[in-house]
Parts: C-alpha cells; structure tokens; sequence
C-alpha cells in the first residue's frame, strides 16, 4: 500500500506568533499577579489544616445517627423548596422566553426587551435573592421557594428562549400555508418541537437547585442549610456528617433519575 | 383562476424576484414552472398564496386581488390553496394522523383543534386522504419514523384533507429518489385529474416536466421566458429557458422504475 505524506501546513505569520507569545505571557501574568495578590499564608493554612484533619475528619466520618430524624425532615424540605421553587421557575420562564425568543413576537424591540430582563434576572446570585426574600417574607422556607424560583427564571427563561429559537420554522410556515391562525400555530407546529426540551431543563434545573436550595438556609431561608449553620457553629462535626450524608444520598439518587428521565423525553 | 397584471417583486435587499409577469393559469391545469435555481420559481408559487408579498401589480384568485389581504383574507385564502414544500414541513414528534388533520386547521375553530375534538367528517377525510396515497397503514407512526417518500405522501394527504382548489408544490421531489419522485409526482397528477384541483408544481428535472405537465412555464432571472403546452416543448425550448445547453443532472430519471 503507497503511504501519503500530508502537505506542509501553511506557515503562521511573524505577526501571529508574536501575537500568540504576547497572549501566553499575558495570562501568566494575570495568574502570577491574582496569586500574589490574594496573599495566602501556605505555611499557617498547612499547619492549621493538619490540626483539624485530626480533629474534625474523623468525626465527619462518624456521624450521629440519633440526628437521622431531625436531618432527613430538613432534607425533605429542602427537596421541596428545590420542586415549588423550579416549578415556579418553569412557569415564569415560559412568557419571558416567547418574549424574548427573536422568531415569535414578530418584533425586534420585543425580543431585545425580553433578553434584558432575562440577564437582569440573572444577575442576582441565589444568596442574594435568598437573603432579600427573607427580609421580604421572614426567615423560612417560602423565601427560599422565592428565591429560587426567581433565580431559576433567568436562566430558565434564557435556555427556553434559545430552543424556541432553533425550531423548525419551515413547519410554522406550513401550518401558515394551509391556513391556521397564531394560536393553532403554536399548539400544532411550535409546542411539538419545543415541549421535551423544555420539560428536560426543568428538570435539570430542578437538579441544580437541589443543590442550591441545601445552602440558603444558612442566610435563614429554610431547609438543611440552618442545621448545617448550627452544626457548624457548634463544632458539632459529627451532626455534620450525618447532613453531608443525607445531601450526597439524595443528589445522587435525583441526578440519577433525573438523567433517566431526561433521556426518555428528548 | 389565477391571474398574474404586471406582477413584480423586489425584495427589501434589492434583488429582483419577479419582473413583470404576465399570465393566467385555468381552472383544473397542471401547471410545471422549469427554470434554474434563484430563477423566481419559488417566488412565483408563494406569492400566489401570499407567503411572499409582490411589491407591484395585481394578483387576482378567483377574481379577488390578493395583494392588498391581510390576515383574515390571507387565512380565507391560503385555506382553499394547499401546499407541498421540499422538505415535506411535517411535525416529525407528531403522528401521522395528527399531522394530516392540520390540513384542517384554517377550516376548524380554535378552541376545537386545540382540544383535539375533530369532527367525525375531518377524522373520516383525514384517513381516506391517507388511504389515497396508500400510507394509511403508518396512521399512528410518528413522522420521524417515516422515509422521505412516505413523508412526502403523508404531506399530500395533508394537503388533501384541507380540501383545497389549488395545490402549489415547490420543489416536492428535490429530496427524493428517482423511482419516489416519479410515485410522488403521479400522485399529484392522479389527485389534479381526479378531483380537478389546479396544480402548479415547481421543478428543475426537464424530464419529469415533460413527462406530468399540461403547460410549461420556463422562467429565468425572474421573468416567464416560455409559456406553452407540453407539446410545443423540445429540447430548444429548454435550453433557451436555461440560457446553456442541457446536461445530465437536469434529468431525474428512472421513468421506468416507477
């Protein structure tokens, strides 16, 4: 058999490679200058991680199972902000996505109008909005419903926006053609494309927001955040492992079920 | 009837689609419009059906210019002119018998189709229109599961369900196999002679042109260069509309398949 030598690859310009060298020097730079900044003390945060490995892991490891009650009720609520929370988001998100999706509201200003919103929302961190809706409603968990709900939204709404997007709108123009008006073109060509993707963000979303809702209690926005406060405030490190067992397990178990879900939808 | 005054139209980015086209297209013909590709073929079909909007002239279906409609006459409009796309346009996550009952979309109140409470005679035409291009077995598949000649057929019962007077085709066998774009084409021609429905049908395959058409309308750079019966029609004919002589991959082929 007559082996084939590839054709030299075209030459990079001077002007390129120095471009290259200039960026590469650049980044190293900006990592050099960030790490001396932040002014870490590695001998004392060494000395002092090797104390509490003694102190703390072992208990991490042991945990108290007399706490199994108290932990999987908070658990379970935080599961249930996570659903109220996503669900709320998946309903939010559908107006502000057709609003902002450029192929739907026939309108420029529309869609631009509805992706400012979309990033406005999506500017706030979780802890943020957790931290306002406990001011707003009290310390419990319909603010932590709120703020996850808000904080879902944004990008939610963007991810919907950006399936509506890619539809097939040559089949919008068929149902067009044969006569249908707005509404039956969007129960009979745009909800058949877009509904399965939508259903498997939501539920996605509502994975990430597992693991969102589980830390707002501690800025007092209900579920197994608080205990993890207390347990901490507390040294009480063998509570802790009990808490960290329960949120590995149910992550675990919902990402599961999750990704089987979403795989027999799309 | 379709009459085509003066027609022309310019997009927004200054190409020219039509210019000045005059014609008239009988009840019942079959019509095939030949031409190159960017030669107005499309342009001229969809803006019979005000899927694009001429910017001069008068078009008029069935005496009534269509060019100053807006949405409740287009509606009127485009529920008694069906049409057929190249890439068939159906729902691929919808069944079949869902995506043929949209044919009845522009004759069924809003509320009834989103509530799916078809009535019995849209139920009954949907199957027979399927029964008629011979894919009623696939009622309850998804589209997806459906190869591309049996999607195309599937977009014919769809046009049939709407009960329409005219049928536009744009390029309906661009995608398919030879032995497939002869089916589809006979079905269309079987359809147009059966139930008199004027067919206007898009093509750049000078065989099958020769072969279904009653008429022949050559097009190139967006005006009507031949208008004729099919029996006026040689090979002269063609390569004046192509402005080149005609080559291999003019032709489709596979008369004899079929």
């Amino acid at each position: 058999m007559e082996t084939y030598s590839l054709p030299p690859k075209p030459k990079n310009s001077l002007y390129k490679k120095l471009k290259m060298i200039i960026i590469t020097l650049l980044v190293i730079a900006l990592y050099v200058w960030t790490f001396v900044s932040i002014d870490i003390d590695w001998g004392r945060a060494i000395e002092r991680a090797a104390n509490n490995f003694q102190r703390v892991i072992p208990k991490l490891f042991s945990p108290d199972w007399t706490a199994t009650g108290e932990v999987a009720l908070s658990m379970l609520e935080t599961v249930f902000i996570a659903f109220a929370g996503s669900l709320m988001a998946a309903i939010l998100a559908v107006p502000l996505a057709f609003l902002a999706a450029h192929n739907m509201m026939g309108g420029k200003i529309f869609s631009t109008i509805g992706k400012w919103i979309l990033s406005a929302v999506r500017a706030f961190p979780d802890l943020i909005l957790a931290i306002l809706f406990v001011v707003a409603v009290g310390p419990n968990a319909f603010a932590g419903v709120l703020a996850i709900a808000i904080g879902s939204t944004g990008m939610l709404g963007k991810m919907f926006s950006e399936i509506i997007e890619s539809i097939d709108m040559e089949v919008v123009q068929a149902m067009e053609a044969n006569g249908a008006n707005k509404i039956q073109i969007l129960f009979y060509a745009v909800m058949p494309q877009i509904i399965p993707e939508f259903l498997s963000f939501a539920i996605y979303r509502f994975e990430v927001d597992i693991r969102a809702s589980s830390i707002l209690g501690i800025v007092g926005a209900g579920g197994i955040g608080t205990m993890i406060i207390f347990a901490s405030n507390n040294r009480n490190w063998n509570e802790m492992g009990t808490i960290l067992l329960a949120i590995i397990i149910v992550v675990t178990i919902i990402d599961f079920a999750s990704s089987r879900i979403r795989n027999k939808i799309v | 009837m379709i009459e085509f005054k003066d027609v022309s139209l310019v997009y927004p980015n200054g190409t020219e689609g039509l210019k000045k086209i005059n014609t008239t297209i009988k009840d019942g013909e079959f019509v095939v419009i030949v031409g190159l590709s960017g030669a107005g073929k499309s342009t001229f079909i969809r803006s019979i059906n005000r899927l694009v909007t001429p910017t001069s002239g008068s078009l008029q279906v069935d005496g009534e210019d269509i060019l100053n409609y807006r949405s409740g006459n287009l509606r009127k409009l485009r529920t008694k002119v069906g049409m057929i796309f190249q890439n068939y346009n159906l729902v691929k996550r919808s069944n079949v018998l869902k995506n043929v009952l949209a044919g009845r979309l522009g004759h069924t109140g809003t509320l009834r189709s989103i509530l799916n409470l078809y009535k019995k005679e849209d139920i009954s035409l949907a199957y027979e229109s399927l029964k008629r291009v011979n894919i009623d077995e696939k009622i309850y598949n998804r589209a997806d599961e459906l190869s591309g000649g049996q999607q195309q057929r599937v977009s014919i019962a769809r046009v049939l369900t709407q009960k329409p007077k005219y049928i536009l085709a744009d390029e309906p066998v661009a995608s398919l196999d030879p032995p497939t774009s002869h089916q589809v084409m006979t079905y269309l021609k079987k359809i147009n002679k059966e139930d008199n429905i004027t067919t206007i049908v898009n093509l750049h395959f000078i065989d099958m042109a020769m072969e279904y058409a009653d008429r022949i309308i050559g097009m190139r750079a967006g005006e009507v260069v031949f208008d004729g019966p099919v029996s006026e029609v040689s090979e002269k004919t063609f390569e004046e509309i192509y402005g080149r002589s005609i080559r291999e991959d003019d032709l489709r082929g596979g008369a004899d398949e079929s």
